[in-house]
């Protein structure tokens, strides 16, 4: 059958949910079941740092419910991740443990940006519009529990994003000892939401012209909920969403500002424990339209089981997005370069030349597509420390690439695209890698990465791009790069000769560099 | 309105639903009095009213006199305090009683004679050879069953259970002491109430058992003379739960004064009407009971016995000819069931149209290898239903069966536990019912994976999964397989299964959430576009009608020009005809053969009809304490014939009472009309649609058949 049922199930801050899709062939998501339990683990993450037995003795009965339903529709296929709750619990590694002994299930935890990359994938194979949309600016903000996204596109791409720790539970955590919702408290909140949207205001937004918001998380659901769904209108996936524009969600929020949870909860039908972070939340997306000038509010109503599904469809080749997401990985880290004023036309070159030689090679490396992109990452974002220091830009360059999110790669990623712009230059140190990575499969991933890097880096070493038009060759357990460069090439076929031992020593094969004969 | 606005929740607006429920008991009795009704069918009639007014004691009365032990003041619908409800209801109850037996004594009793069919009353009336019948039936059937017990200084009084027929007697020692001893003994329930004495030419004769027992009483109590011996019987409070129906507040207050009571007190006591007054005497003092709660009556106690006679072998020509709901003509094809839902949806109009369909498509389901789930509500299902078999076989076969076990159905209880159990048994997933809600909606959702990918069955109905009452309540039932519906019946059991609600709905609604804010915006809507100077009207039919906030909200929308014309069987707390305020409304209640049991409420949305089924009244305790479903119909075929249905209703003059603004209810002028008896209709018309099938053997060619059948 022509029909894959996946199962996506978001381990969240504030409650389990469980999402049966149904993949057809005609590129169609469609979401059969979904189910959503509260379970606030959060609320121990962010209070006490970990998350309580109690808790997770909770979260496994729920699990085990959700594995009755999976074996109800005869899954093939499922895919469980945890958010910030489990991201930010000391005992995260005990917690997963307990969850696979006891229930069988897998859970792994998103990076932030991981988790928002799904949160934007959900957003693209929903959004028809969504192309549209983002060729003028727009932001995306996502109130999450724990924590708040916001990230710019401009003219169909992804210009940065930024992580806020602002999140509607976390908030109401911050604030917990004040059970009132009276001025106080509202001003309260509203100093610290003020606080940190303004800076990133400063820092990122400056003069940039942001038409449209794309509002995502825990109670953009219910907004999108008021906005007419639910009269008749097929729920699948890719629907098209709703928008509101930003005078009428400024009405919507003058109204429940005053109103005490209760309140919202009649006001809005929703759950009371929902309304208790509907103010916190519409709160962040007032102050974003604010601040922004924003004129449009798009409210597609995505949650997280959207993106894992849209990421299973993805990778299994299921389904096709309208959007290049890699382009976007690939311009944020642009932008990333640029910001540390990295020399573009030397970076260019370079990552040209690194996926040349990696394609060359790929019957001995056996890595993949994934692999292919974070060795352009680490070429785009190689010579970012020197920013900092001329010295050790190498070192400096691995700390921007560690404390910079990147969006749509996992932590473990970004790890081994620091590592590759470490040790583009210096010794190699295996042992020191493989202790700090701890794991042998990534630090072999790291070497064969750097082997490529340190040899394209020599060839342009002057940064004049004379490597620009290269033929790479693979003969007699030799790796000949024959350029048709008129200049001389002797500076770079002198240092080459060190980088190409690295070279040898992890494929056994031997670059060679040659300069095509009677030019 | 000159004099300013109306308060459309003013008291006097309302009438008592205790006091609306003895006007129902009437009208059913009006059946037993109807002549032109075959005379074994009023004899159930007039039983159906006996078993009414047992539970009506049982539940309502007994709650409300919980009240009064608590001293609970709060005024009902209608302004009366529990105690003011009391004085009336007793009053009521009263004069109900005796219209129960002058309708046995002065009418049926009578005519049953004169069909040959006699009843003696009275054991002295017997023949000496029928005595002699009596008893060596009592010899050798019913001495071995009794418990007689005396009471004396060192045997007390014993416990005389609910609801059970007794005989009490004074004893005086054949010793020749003065003092007079107590004695009862319980009429057997084990043995049947009505023996056949002698059947022949001319006719049956029938004996009552406690008529028997009364005879030989002397045998039971052998050192003592029979100085007089009658028949009583008391109702208690037995219910140890509180009714549902009543508020919360009121639940927390009684329940600490039950644990204090080990059974409950008497709260009616029945004894025939010439009891000894000695006798009577005692038994009140026994009972602590009050004046007003006993009854003496006329005749036989306990007319429950005459469902019994109305089912007497051999007298056919004096009941209806049985019916026999007819096949559902969608399905009358060789497709299998799910194919033919996938035509379109599919309504069933119960008990004219056969139940059976409902009972296959879980049996179907059961076998089908692409079923993957099977999940069901289940309130009252009958005994040995096939329903309950299909779904423990659907479990051994591998499916995911949950299933919704309503264990607080009224009086059915242990009923429910036993099947529960064995459904569990068989691997289904049980859930047993929710803290604090019963599970009233009825619904199916049936799981296939198909090659387009998982396809949703529902069934969605207004009555029980009970394939036995099914043949004797009128209901609508609809299968459909529309993704909507499917995307809702999943998330009913998914909350139903304790998970959070849905983030929206599409086309279903449930209470106690939503429901009772849909019907109220369906209502205002219409009031709206009344003012607008639209069209706009209400038809609704329902089991009972008392919530008194839908009630202001049509009276409001009356007061505003909607036309709204109700269809309420039973309970019915609104009053028509107040000037400013229901002057638009009018109410009937068609009490018939079959028992109206549909709920059907329809809008007029400015021309562009909406039509809905639900399992909910318009009563609090749908709306505000039971998990219910209203689904609308959207198939504009099916949409007419619902409202084709409801309108043939309200057009019913045989079987109707309209509702006056008196408060009492009559009988549709007939004069100059043709006799519509909607249920005979109705009957007529599911024959009429059954689809001719090809007689096989008149035909005088074969037809072969190709190997895709």
């Amino acid at each position: 059958m022509a029909i894959t049922t996946f199962a996506a199930i978001d381990v969240g801050s504030y409650d389990l949910q469980l999402a049966i899709y149904q993949i057809s062939q005609k590129n169609r998501i469609a979401c059969l079941d979904h189910v959503r339990k509260t379970v606030a683990a959060g609320t121990d993450t962010y209070s006490e740092g970990k998350i309580s037995y109690q808790m997770i003795d909770e979260m496994c009965g729920i699990l085990r419910d959700f594995i009755g339903i999976i074996h109800e529709y005869q899954v093939k296929d499922y895919r469980a991740y945890a958010t910030s709750a489990l991201r930010e619990a000391e005992n995260s590694q005990l917690v997963l443990d307990q969850i696979r002994v006891r229930t069988g299930i897998q859970v792994r935890i998103l990076s932030n940006s991981e988790q928002r990359f799904l949160c934007y994938k959900a957003i693209a194979i929903k959004e028809n519009e969504f192309q549209k949309i983002i060729k003028k600016g727009t932001a995306i903000v996502d109130v999450g529990s724990g924590s708040t996204q916001l990230s710019l596109f401009d003219k169909d791409a992804l210009v940065t994003t930024q992580y806020l720790q602002l999140g509607a539970v976390r908030i109401r955590e911050i604030l917990g000892h004040l059970d009132h919702d009276d001025y106080e408290t509202r001003t309260l909140i509203q100093e610290l939401v003020d606080n940190d949207i303004d800076t990133f205001r400063k820092m990122f937004l400056k003069d940039r012209e942001i038409r449209n918001l794309i509002a995502t998380g825990i109670c953009a659901l219910y907004l999108n909920r008021m906005k007419g769904m639910g009269n008749g209108a097929e729920n699948n996936v890719e629907n098209s969403a709703d928008k509101v524009t930003a005078g009428e969600f400024m009405d919507f929020y003058s109204r429940i500002e005053l109103m005490d949870y209760e309140q919202i909860a009649l006001d809005m039908d929703i759950p009371v424990e929902h309304a208790y972070l509907m103010k916190p939340s519409a709160m962040i997306y007032k102050k974003m339209i604010e601040v922004t000038g924003a004129e449009l509010l798009w409210i597609p109503g995505v949650n997280l089981c959207d993106g894992i599904v849209a990421e299973y469809g993805e990778e299994k080749r299921l389904i096709r997005f309208p959007h290049d997401f890699t382009e976007d990985i690939l311009v944020a880290a642009r932008n990333i370069s640029k910001r540390y004023m990295g020399n573009k036309k030397h970076n260019q070159s370079l990552e040209k030349l690194v996926l040349n030689i990696f394609d060359s090679m790929k019957k001995y490396h056996g890595l993949g597509r994934r692999e292919r992109l974070l060795l352009q990452l680490s070429a785009i974002l190689h010579d970012c420390g020197k920013y900092i220091s001329m010295r050790d830009p190498a070192e400096s360059s691995y700390h921007i690439v560690m404390a910079t999110e990147i969006i749509g790669i996992s932590h473990r990623e970004r790890e081994i695209v620091a590592y590759i712009v470490k040790y583009n230059t210096g010794r190699y140190e295996y042992e020191k890698i493989m202790n700090e990575v701890r794991n042998q499969e990534t630090s072999i991933i790291i070497a064969k990465l750097v082997a490529i890097m340190r040899v394209a880096n020599a060839m342009d070493r002057s940064h004049k791009q004379k490597f620009d038009n290269v033929k790479i060759t693979l003969k007699n357990q030799k790796l000949i790069i024959t350029t048709d460069s008129a200049e001389d090439i002797a500076l770079e076929q002198a240092l080459f000769v060190k980088k190409a031992d690295f070279f040898e020593e992890v494929y056994g094969i031997r670059p060679v560099l040659k300069r095509r004969k009677g030019v | 309105m000159t004099e300013g606005k109306i308060d459309f929740t003013n008291p006097e607006y309302y009438r008592n639903r205790e006091l609306s429920w003895i006007a129902f008991n009437y009208r059913v009795l009006s059946e037993g009095r109807d002549k032109t009704i075959p005379l074994l069918e009023r004899m159930k009639f007039l039983s159906i009213t006996a078993s009414n007014l047992d539970e009506f004691v049982m539940v309502r009365i007994a709650s409300l006199k919980d009240m009064v032990h608590a001293g609970y003041t709060r005024p009902d619908i209608a302004g009366l305090t529990p105690e003011q409800q009391l004085t009336l209801i007793s009053r009521e109850v009263h004069q109900l009683t005796e219209d129960q037996y002058q309708t046995y004594n002065r009418s049926l009793l009578p005519s049953l004679k004169n069909q040959g069919i006699s009843i003696i009353t009275r054991h002295e009336d017997l023949t000496e050879e029928e005595g002699a019948i009596a008893d060596k039936y009592f010899a050798e059937s019913v001495y071995p069953v009794l418990t007689p017990m005396a009471v004396d200084s060192s045997r007390p009084f014993p416990l005389i259970r609910n609801k059970t027929l007794n005989i009490a007697a004074l004893l005086q020692k054949k010793s020749g002491e003065k003092e007079l001893d107590f004695a009862t003994v319980q009429v057997p329930s084990v043995l049947p109430r009505v023996f056949e004495i002698k059947r022949d030419g001319e006719g049956v004769k029938l004996i009552l058992l406690e008529e028997i027992i009364e005879r030989n009483m002397d045998k039971l109590f052998l050192n003592y003379n029979i100085v007089c011996a009658h028949p009583y019987r008391v109702m208690r409070n037995a219910d140890l739960t509180i009714d549902e129906e009543e508020a919360e507040d009121l639940l927390e207050t009684i329940e600490k004064q039950l644990k204090q009571r080990q059974w409950g007190e008497v709260i009616k006591l029945e004894a025939e009407g010439e009891m000894d007054k000695r006798l009577l005497k005692y038994l009140k003092k026994e009972f602590a009971i009050h004046e007003e709660d006993v009854y003496l009556i006329n005749g036989p106690l306990d007319l429950t016995f005459c469902m019994k006679i109305s089912g007497l072998a051999g007298y056919d020509h004096l009941r209806y000819e049985k019916y026999i709901p007819k096949p559902v003509p969608a399905f009358e094809n060789d497709d299998n069931i799910f194919d033919n839902i996938k035509k379109g949806d599919i309504l069933m109009h119960h008990p004219y149209e056969s139940f059976e369909p409902v009972v296959n498509f879980i049996r179907k389901a059961a076998k089908d290898p692409d079923v993957l789930a099977i999940k069901q509500t289940l309130y009252r299902v009958s005994g040995n239903s096939p329903i309950i078999a299909s779904l423990a076989q659907a479990a051994e076969n591998g499916k995911q069966v949950t299933v919704l076990v309503e264990l607080k159905a009224r009086f059915d209880e242990e009923n429910n536990i036993n099947w529960a159990k064995m459904l569990e048994k068989a691997g289904c997933h049980v859930i047993y019912g929710l803290l604090g809600l019963k599970t009233h909606c009825k619904i199916t959702l049936i799981v296939r994976r198909e090659e387009e990918g998982i396809c949703r069955y529902v069934h969605l109905g207004t009555g029980n999964y009970n394939d036995s009452t099914a043949k004797q309540y009128t209901d609508l039932g609809m299968f459909t397989c529309r993704k909507t519906v499917g995307e809702d019946a999943t998330a009913v059991f998914n909350m139903l299964s304790g998970y959070s609600e849905p983030l929206s709905w599409n086309r279903l609604s449930l209470a106690p959430i939503w429901l009772k804010k849909k019907f109220l915006k369906l209502i205002r809507r219409e009031q709206e576009n009344a003012k607008a100077g639209n069209e706009a009207y209400i038809k609704a039919k329902m089991n009972s009608l008392s919530d008194p906030v839908i009630i202001a909200a049509l009276y409001e929308a009356s007061a505003a020009g909607v036309k709204i014309d109700l269809v309420v069987r039973g309970i019915c707390c609104l009053k028509t005809g107040i000037p400013g305020v229901s002057e638009n409304i009018t109410v009937r209640s068609i009490v018939g053969n079959f028992l109206e049991h549909s709920r059907i409420y329809w809008f007029c949305n400015g021309g562009h009809e909406e039509v809905y089924l639900a399992s909910a009244d318009w009563m609090p305790r749908n709306l505000d304490r039971r998990v219910e479903i209203l689904f609308p119909v959207d198939d504009e075929d099916l949409k007419q014939r619902v409202m084709d249905i409801l309108k043939l209703e309200l057009e019913d003059n045989v079987k109707a009472h309209v509702l006056q603004p008196d408060g009492t209810y009559e009988k549709v002028d007939k004069r100059g009309k043709t006799l519509i008896n909607s249920q005979e209709i109705f009957c007529q018309m599911a024959e009429d649609a059954v689809p001719e099938k090809e007689d096989v053997k008149k035909s005088r060619t074969f037809t072969p058949m190709s190997s895709e059948n």
